[in-house]
């Protein structure tokens, strides 16, 4: 199956191991992720902060250049994915968004008729490839291997189209289809904080070491957003002087894990780019 | 938090004020004290005023008491509270709609969170996609904070990396045009309101 895909501004930068990585496994399972020609930023959590229009006209530009490639919209990014989705939710329950949508639009010589699906790369992974997919292109079967699997809260919100909010499961399937473990974790969809690291530290570092220290009896944590990984991996020295433990976790992206598990090497994961060793640490425990 | 006691008098009230905030102003009056909000959120432990609590001085119409308080600006828009209110109330969006009201009105301009969304929107502006060190640039510079010095390491670890880039027009994105055309017009018809 081909998707229009796009990679969000962090998968251009400090996530760029979840971008090369996610079309790797992609690919390797039969299907492909055609970039969307031109896509903008979606806004994250900020541009709502400013103005409530240009936080929906801004999605709603890329869905209106995905619904003229005419394929769902796929993206790895959590706050992407929260934001394309809920351009369609939000004309659903407000008919009169429309209109307004429609001039901002029109002023770019653009136009959205709300038919685009749009799809976390999670999803497409786990239920339009499938489990059973993934397992049969293992390789290297990660036995053994303790994972948390942490989702975050953007991925959940604000629909349970296909996932429950608060105990969801496909990547827990996922983990288990590559012979690993999944860990059971109650801190699966609790906010990371990572918003916040800019500009409230003291509280954001706070929120990350109670899923960090949660996470202690893993092997490695598994996410599927970007600002996730960067806010679970980067700050760890800071978080192990709050904590007064030592904390050297890796926290890989749910396609570098799979990548390891099809036998991809570490140069096609980018698994040199996270900050706490990866692949160092697993292979210490021989489990992969 | 300890107990706060208001001395209520008629000034201090804006009996406007939960039109203004809320999108859906019958629903948020409906809202029962239940605190299922405020257990569910990440951020309650650092607020002035607690979710619930908010929703009860907004009721009040205690305007300039809420649009100064941190609550909102430590919002990190994760949902759960909205999620979980058993009376179906738009928690997060109000939230975002006592961030745009408070930077609005000027009371926001104690909070680095604001500089820094408004950095953020400049940059989306600017190039169509996010171009970090720029961002970063532009925020320091409003927040005028000197935090800037705990993030030098970790950003020359990135740059190592090759995570960030200084090249900042290499982010762009082809059509600029068609940005500046949806800020435009979303400002006016955000004027028309
Ligand atoms: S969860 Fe809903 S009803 Fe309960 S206090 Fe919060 S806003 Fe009110
Ligand atoms: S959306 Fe904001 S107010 Fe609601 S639980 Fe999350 S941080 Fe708290």
């Amino acid at each position: 199956m081909k998707y229009s895909y796009m990679p969000g501004c962090s998968l251009l930068s400090t996530a760029r191991g979840y971008d090369t990585s996610a079309r790797a496994v992609v690919r390797e399972l039969g299907s492909e992720l055609i970039e969307l020609d031109d896509w903008n930023c979606c806004g994250a959590n900020a541009i709502e902060s400013v103005s409530y229009l240009l936080s929906l006209a801004l999605p709603a530009r890329n869905l209106a250049l995905a619904e003229q490639a005419n394929r769902e919209l796929v993206t790895g990014c959590s706050s992407c994915f929260f934001n394309l989705f809920k351009i369609n939710h939000c004309l659903r329950q407000e008919p009169a968004l429309q209109g307004k949508l429609d001039e901002i639009l029109a002023a770019a010589g653009l136009r959205y008729s709300a038919t685009c699906r749009v799809r976390h790369l999670m999803d497409v992974i786990a239920n339009d490839i499938g489990v059973k997919a993934v397992t049969n292109r293992v390789e290297r079967k990660l036995t053994g291997l303790k994972v948390v699997p942490y989702y975050g809260c953007q991925i959940v919100r604000p629909s349970d189209e296909y996932n429950g909010p608060y105990l969801p499961a496909a990547l827990d399937k996922l983990i288990v289809a590559v012979g690993a473990e999944p860990v059971p974790y109650l801190w699966k969809t609790r906010c990371c904080g990572g918003v916040l690291m800019t500009t409230e530290k003291a509280v954001g570092v706070n929120l990350a070491a109670e899923i960090l220290a949660a996470a202690q009896s893993a092997d490695c944590i598994v996410t599927v957003c970007p600002t996730c990984q960067m806010n679970l991996d980067a700050y760890q020295s800071e978080i192990s002087v709050e904590l007064g433990v030592r904390i050297r976790m890796p926290v890989l992206f749910l396609t570098q894990l799979l990548g390891l598990a099809f036998g991809l090497t570490e140069k096609d994961l980018l698994l040199d780019l996270n900050i706490v060793p990866v692949s160092g640490a697993l292979r210490q425990l021989q489990k992969i | 938090m300890a107990e706060k006691v208001f001395n209520l008098t008629r000034d201090m009230l804006d009996p406007t004020f939960a039109d203004l905030v809320a999108p859906d102003r019958e629903k948020l009056l409906t809202c029962i004290q239940c605190g299922t909000c405020t257990a569910s959120c990440p951020t309650a432990h650092a607020m002035d005023y607690t979710p619930r609590q908010l929703w009860r001085l907004i009721q009040l119409g205690l305007k300039e008491e809420v649009l100064s308080c941190n609550s909102f600006w430590l919002c990190t828009a994760c949902y759960s509270c909205t999620s979980r209110c058993p009376r179906g109330i738009a928690c997060t969006k109000t939230m975002f709609t006592l961030k745009r009201m408070a930077l609005s009105t000027g009371v926001a301009k104690r909070h680095a969170t604001a500089h820094f969304y408004e950095a953020f929107t400049e940059t989306v502006r600017r190039h169509g996609r996010i171009h970090d060190v720029e961002l970063m640039t532009i925020f320091f510079n409003k927040s005028k904070r000197l935090q800037a010095i705990s993030y030098t390491r970790l950003g020359l670890t990135l740059w190592r990396k090759g995570k960030v880039s200084l090249d900042a027009a290499g982010v762009n994105i082809k059509r600029l045009d068609q940005m500046e055309a949806i800020f435009r017009k979303a400002e006016e018809l955000e004027r028309k309101r």
